[in-house]
């Protein structure tokens, strides 16, 4: 009893916008003499679109129009119509994840392109995307090893760290492969980030627009961008050019790393030999950059992995790795899907002790939630107990529902997320406390944290589960 | 090597094994290591191995990669990572393999305790056989109840009950006290979603799952769920099944039973079991069928 699932990616980056649509197969992988245990099993890209340069309609601004048409064709070449899209992601990502129209355009995109794909932005979540669709994921989980991924696009690095499968770390710096334009027929540099001004500037090294750019006088700007990547994954000592370099945050130092994996439009010079080739040809300096990192010591250092792709990683893991399914036994008393963009206030397992603790915790916190004293719609994640009696269960309940009045009276969704799996036991629990008179959706085997937001689909396998994207929703300044 | 001694050296493995998460038991045994012929009388018990997680323990020396080992551990309870005297298991494994199959043992042997039955409200009755020995050699028996059993069964559950939920021993008395206080009122919750209550719940000793045929053929029940105890094996012997079937009466097929197996806290939690089993008997009802039809 295979079901499929059409999933679309869509990533607008810095430099690039590009579109996939994949398949997913989910499957009952338990017996039949078991409860039912639904997973995704397997995932293939049936279409890889072309890779198009991202339209600006000014320095700070998306076309969006624009893209919004190279979607819409891309649709059509593919022959797929949206109503057929069950489930996917729109990825806004490095430094048009800046501009101020990123997220107007992103959220009308993510309805035109499909019911049920959602909107996500965010430094973090963008390393963790790139990492999985470069297969550094799959990698670390076959090989039981650690491996980071640095996923260089035009104007950041983001830096996703392994171990055995499991998201250790994530960093962003701001490196990229067009950090500095040049124009493809006359090699004049025409544009330089604002970080990259500063680092000429503080350096003295007298490259300025204009000017005729060469392999060699772009080379002491390329060695200080190689230095921040080593530094990075803790190949050389911090200093203070390297904080001018980080993003948001770069991964904590000090983790063991084996293996190293890159992806993104650079990485292609990092892994071929594209000698002879015009650097400028791409109207920027990511050919040099590439080939820098091809000859520095962090591809013999650390053991340097093949990545499944490399400019698409990105979209890749936008349109394969962004839908999980919910636990397999859960439960739901209405059909209000697709819920979008929710919240989630995630508690501390030490306020889930007792009844009395959860409702205390959830009042104070929903406090949060509110905009000028209106309570938001917000979704309660809670770690829950491993092997719950019934009476923990019944204690949970009570708790969350009495901790959840305000958001109960104002009839706003009460929707719950465990970690464990406890969530039909306890949603029907509460539906119990509740008499009967308000709905109840509460799923289990999703991990949250504060600051995440989940999008949850219409029900699948026969009703069994329910597909969910947990994302962020980051656009910075 | 005398009785002594070996046992000096067992209880010094031991205790080497679990020291990480006992510390306090070395106390204990620190007097033991006096040597001569006098013997130490203590009241103290020997760590229980059987509370060591195996999917937590590790006893192979030198490991190349234990972290990534432990890491493939945990999703099996399956023996790995055990290392090896020789040809031989390690006396640990070996002592716990032992107990393991004690446990297993146990809970086929001992009976639910009438304290358990009393304390649960549930209403006694036996099947045919006289002991446990009839009981395992002869399953024919352990379908079947006595006409006087059948009074107390009718009384109890009165004529055509909508649905109704029973307990037998089965293959492991040990299951059903380690499961059914939890299955139970998670089954009642769901059902009350439904506005469907039950009857008084029977606890049949001696029982084989085709007892519920023999309980529906006399109530006309609609669904019974009938929680049985599994044959125990090495991994847990506190496994249990709800075998849940639409009117079942003699004779009815076993396609018709639908299982839920593998109901402990490492398998199925009995919460979430039972959570599940509501939604099956509504579907039941709903549907008039079970097992491979209601598919």
């Amino acid at each position: 009893m295979r079901e499929e699932l059409l999933s679309v990616g869509i990533d607008i980056g810095t430099s690039t916008t590009q579109l996939v649509f994949s398949k997913l197969y989910i499957e009952n992988m338990a017996s039949s003499y078991s409860v039912p245990r639904i997973v995704i099993v397997d995932k293939e890209i049936i279409y890889r679109s072309e890779i198009y340069f991202t339209p600006l309609k000014s320095p700070t601004e998306i076309d969006g129009p624009r893209v919004r048409q190279m979607i819409e064709q891309e649709y059509e070449r593919a022959g797929i119509d949206k109503s057929a899209i069950d489930t996917g992601a729109v990825i806004i990502t490095g430094e048009t994840a800046r501009k101020e129209n990123a997220k107007e355009v992103l959220e009308s995109l993510s309805g035109f392109a499909g019911d049920f794909v959602v909107a996500t932005a965010g430094p973090d979540l963008e390393s963790i995307i790139a990492g999985k669709g470069a297969g550094a994921h799959a990698y670390s989980k076959e090989h039981s090893t650690s491996v980071v991924n640095i996923d260089i696009g035009g104007g950041t690095s983001n830096l996703a760290l392994f171990l055995r499968g499991e998201i250790i770390d994530t960093g962003c710096l701001d490196i990229g492969g067009r950090l500095i334009k040049i124009d493809p027929e006359t090699h004049k540099i025409t544009y330089f980030s604002k970080k990259v001004e500063r680092l000429i500037q503080k350096h003295g090294l007298g490259i300025h627009l204009g000017m005729i750019a060469t392999k060699e006088n772009l080379q002491p700007i390329i060695a200080l961008m190689v230095k921040g990547i080593k530094q990075s994954v803790g190949l050389a000592p911090i200093d203070d050019d390297f904080d001018i370099m980080i993003t948001n945050k770069s991964i904590a130092q000090g983790h063991q790393i084996d293996h190293i994996c890159f992806s993104g439009g650079v990485a292609d010079y990092v892994y071929h030999d594209r000698a002879g080739k015009d650097y400028f040809a791409y109207g920027d300096m990511g050919i040099l950059l590439g080939e820098a990192i091809r000859e520095s010591d962090l591809c013999t250092k650390l053991h340097l992995i093949p990545s499944i792709e490399t400019i698409r990683a990105t979209v890749v893991g936008a349109g394969t790795h962004t839908t999980e399914i919910s636990g397999s036994t859960i439960t739901y008393t209405s059909n209000p899907f697709p819920i979008k963009n929710l919240p989630i206030l995630k508690l501390r397992k030490e306020e889930e002790q007792d009844a009395l603790m959860l409702e205390t915790s959830i009042k104070k916190k929903l406090e949060w939630f509110k905009l000028e004293g209106d309570l938001q719609r917000v979704a309660i994640a809670i770690e829950g107990v491993q092997n719950p009696s019934f009476l923990q269960i019944v204690e949970y309940a009570k708790g969350l529902v009495h901790g959840l009045e305000e958001l109960i009276n104002r009839e706003l969704p009460l929707v719950l997320i465990v970690e464990e799996d406890m969530a039909k036991a306890l949603g029907q629990a509460m539906y119990h406390e509740l008499a009967y008179k308000k709905d109840v959706v509460c799923l289990d085997s999703i991990k949250l944290d504060n600051g995440d937001y989940i999008d949850i689909g219409k029900p699948i396998a026969e009703g069994t589960v329910l597909p969910v994207v947990v994302k962020t929703l980051v656009f910075n300044e | 090597m005398n009785e002594q001694d070996l046992r000096k050296m067992v209880e010094q493995m031991v205790e080497q094994m679990v020291n990480k998460d006992a510390s306090h038991t070395s106390v204990a045994y620190g007097k033991t290591t006096d040597t001569g012929s006098s013997t130490m009388i203590s009241n103290e018990c020997l760590p229980d191995i059987t509370k060591i997680d195996l999917r937590k323990q590790f006893l192979i020396e030198n490991a190349k990669d234990k972290e990534g080992y432990l890491a493939m551990k945990a999703k099996t309870p399956a023996r790995l990572g055990c290392g090896k005297a020789g040809a031989r298991y390690k006396t640990m494994s070996m002592l716990r393999v032992r107990a393991d199959h004690a446990a297993a043992q146990d809970a086929v042997f001992s009976d639910v305790s009438e304290e358990f039955v009393k304390k649960n409200n549930f209403v006694p009755v036996k099947t045919l056989c006289k002991d446990k020995d009839e009981y395992l050699t002869r399953p024919d028996l352990g379908r079947r109840f006595s006409p006087e059993e059948i009074e107390v069964i009718k009384k109890t559950c009165g004529h055509n009950p909508k649905v109704l939920i029973i307990v037998g021993d089965g293959l492991s008395s040990s299951a059903i006290e380690a499961n059914v206080e939890d299955m139970i009122p998670a089954i009642k919750q769901g059902l009350s979603m439904h506005s469907i209550t039950i009857p008084p719940i029977l606890f049949i000793k001696y029982a084989r799952v085709g007892a519920m045929d023999d309980i529906g053929q006399v109530t006309d029940a609609d669904v019974i769920c009938m929680l049985v105890g599994e044959r125990p094996g090495l991994v847990t012997a506190e496994s249990m099944s709800a075998y849940i079937a639409y009117k079942p009466k003699h004779g009815l097929a076993e396609a018709k039973r639908t299982v839920i197996s593998n109901i402990h806290k490492g398998g199925t939690t009995p919460v979430e079991a039972g959570a599940h089993a509501a939604e099956l008997i509504k579907k039941m009802l709903d549907k008039k069928v079970s097992g491979i039809d209601l598919k």
